[in-house]
């Protein structure tokens, strides 16, 4: 195995091992493992050759190297690679001609020293929780072949599950990282909104997206978010902000009040969900109970302007190639593309609203703490999944917890933790179940730092996947 | 008064036609069920319509900014 991004740079930088050796290893976990996971849409090893040969020879002339020198990344199939086609899961897309450059992420991670390898699978457009993608397969889940890798990111996430890579990238429209994050069991960042610039990369909403990075340690995950921070011109959203690294060991101040999300937040978490915050308020010394009591509207806002902006975005091309789109998405489409203006305008200020009461619950708090999804992953094809006597739609309900802080905005970072059963009976599962941890706009420090917590306590982080192909991959936690 | 049902159906239908969709009777079915949903989702944000003074319903509809 390659081991953590971090400890990668660090053995570059000392000599003890190079960037085209690390490259080499990982190449052969990704032809050994990823025929059973399908993560890779695309592999870019000739550029990776290029990348990591680049680093040591800045290394052997003595140059200082960067933070994330020879480290090898992938990038979910939305972003911009040049000389890539840029797929965003979707058939509609592979005849489109390939990328002229990098996404500004992908330029970031460059310049960081990351060597890319390649792109990552998706549900189509971003317009899923399941990765379950009619045109590339479904990406299976690293700790059960069986079930779903979660989405829309679950490339993403899956990949550095089955430790093929240390760090990718995603983005998050609805929960896009943090679902994915929680079913594979990896540390997920979704920064504010107008964080990280989104340019060249394929929209889906473009007033709810957001991209961010995945990882095996929060370590790895701040040091990449550092990595991509900068002022984009490009993306309308990008905030005109400083750069405000948090370092590769985020401290959480003393005297940080954590708060445990209840009412919405509790109604739609299963047993070993409610367990995993347990867990997790516990070891943040978390007792205090809140609500966002707009949840609920929160959620539905998200819901039409998802609907109204991403029919909007393919009207076009559903009109003219409606059969080559995902039939588990396709007709959601287009009757979002349906939805009256008046709908849009009201789900705008529902939105405002919402976003003013969190303002005021962080005015009694600093963090606050809710499951990621209301239970473990799914299985690949299940139609529907019960949550407190509750039978739902999968696709539509597992982004339930996560839609309403991402309508407004807010810095989460996903920890993944392993709750062993629910203490009431129900069998332990091994499999990962993810809390939500959110901070105020732009706190993305405290969103780390209270990961880092729950890290460090020995509850938080990566597991070997023995499902994954070859089996052997081994903890990074 | 007309059955909401009827309403959706016929909605979608003229919808459909007006933006320029071309779809068989299974299809456009399936559409109306999809739509159905939006819109008992999207029910619960807007105020009753004898509610005036529905505090959402005032103001102009923001630009998102966190």
């Amino acid at each position: 195995m390659n081991g953590a991004a971090l400890d990668i740079a660090r053995r570059i930088r000392s000599g003890e091992r190079t960037a085209a050796s690390v490259l080499a290893e990982t190449r052969a976990l990704i032809e050994a493992r990823d025929r059973a996971l399908n993560c890779f849409t695309a592999t870019t090893f000739e550029r990776a050759e290029r990348e990591a040969g680049a680093i040591d020879a800045r290394r052997s002339r003595g140059e200082s190297l960067p933070p994330l020198a020879g480290v090898p990344y992938a990038v979910k199939n939305l972003f911009d690679i040049a000389g890539v086609t840029t797929l965003a899961g979707a058939k509609v897309n592979a005849d489109n001609p390939a990328a002229a450059a990098d996404a500004y992420l992908v330029a970031r991670m460059h310049e960081a020293g990351a060597v890319l390898v390649g792109a990552l699978n998706m549900d189509e457009h971003a317009y899923g929780f399941t990765c379950e993608n009619t045109h590339y397969g479904a990406t299976r889940n690293p700790h059960d072949l069986a079930r779903v890798s979660g989405g829309s990111s679950g490339g993403s996430a899956a990949a550095v599950a089955g430790d093929m890579v240390p760090v990718t990238l995603g983005s998050d429209t609805s929960g896009s990282i943090r679902v994915p994050a929680s079913f594979c069991g990896v540390f997920g960042l979704k920064p504010t909104y107008g964080r990280l610039s989104r340019s060249s990369c394929f929209p889906f909403v473009d007033s709810l997206d957001h991209v961010g990075p995945l990882a095996g340690t929060v370590g790895d995950l701040a040091a990449t978010y550092d990595a991509l921070q900068g002022r984009d011109a490009r993306d309308h959203a990008c905030a005109q902000r400083d750069i405000e690294c948090v370092g590769a060991t985020p401290i959480l101040p003393a005297g940080t009040r954590v708060g445990i999300l209840g009412g919405w937040f509790q109604d739609w978490a299963g047993p070993a969900a409610r367990s995993a915050v347990q867990m997790a308020a516990a070891a943040l010394g978390a007792r205090r109970w809140c609500e966002l009591e707009s949840a609920a509207s929160a959620r539905a806002a998200a819901f039409v302007i998802t609907g109204a902006e991403g029919g909007a975005l393919h009207r076009e091309k559903l009109q003219a190639r409606y059969a080559e789109f995902e039939p588990a998405s396709r007709d959601r489409l287009v009757a979002g593309s349906l939805i009256p203006a008046s709908w849009l305008i009201q789900a705008q200020r529902v939105r405002k609203m919402a976003h003013a009461e969190a303002l005021e619950l962080f005015g009694r708090f600093d963090v606050l703490l809710a499951a990621a999804a209301p239970d473990y992953a799914p299985l690949i094809g299940s139609e529907s999944f019960t949550i407190n006597d509750r039978t739902v739609p999968t696709r539509a309900t597992l982004g339930v917890l996560t839609q309403p802080i991402s309508c407004i905005g807010l810095p989460v970072c996903a920890a993944p933790l392993w709750p062993e059963g629910d203490g009431k009976g129900q069998p332990a599962v091994n499999m990962p179940m993810g809390v939500q941890l959110i901070a105020a706009p732009w706190r993305e420090d405290l969103c780390l730092a209270a990961a880092a917590v729950l890290e460090r306590a020995g509850i938080a982080g990566v597991r070997a996947a023995t499902a994954a192909a070859g089996g052997g991959s081994a903890s990074r936690q | 008064m007309s059955d909401p049902a009827d309403s959706l159906r016929s909605y979608v239908r003229a919808a459909l036609e007006l933006q320029g969709y071309e779809f068989s009777e299974e299809r456009i079915a399936e559409m109306t069920l999809q739509f159905t949903r939006i819109e008992s989702i999207a029910r619960t944000l807007l105020p009753p319509a004898a509610d005036a003074d529905a505090k959402l319903d005032l103001g102009p509809a923001p630009v998102f900014r966190p």
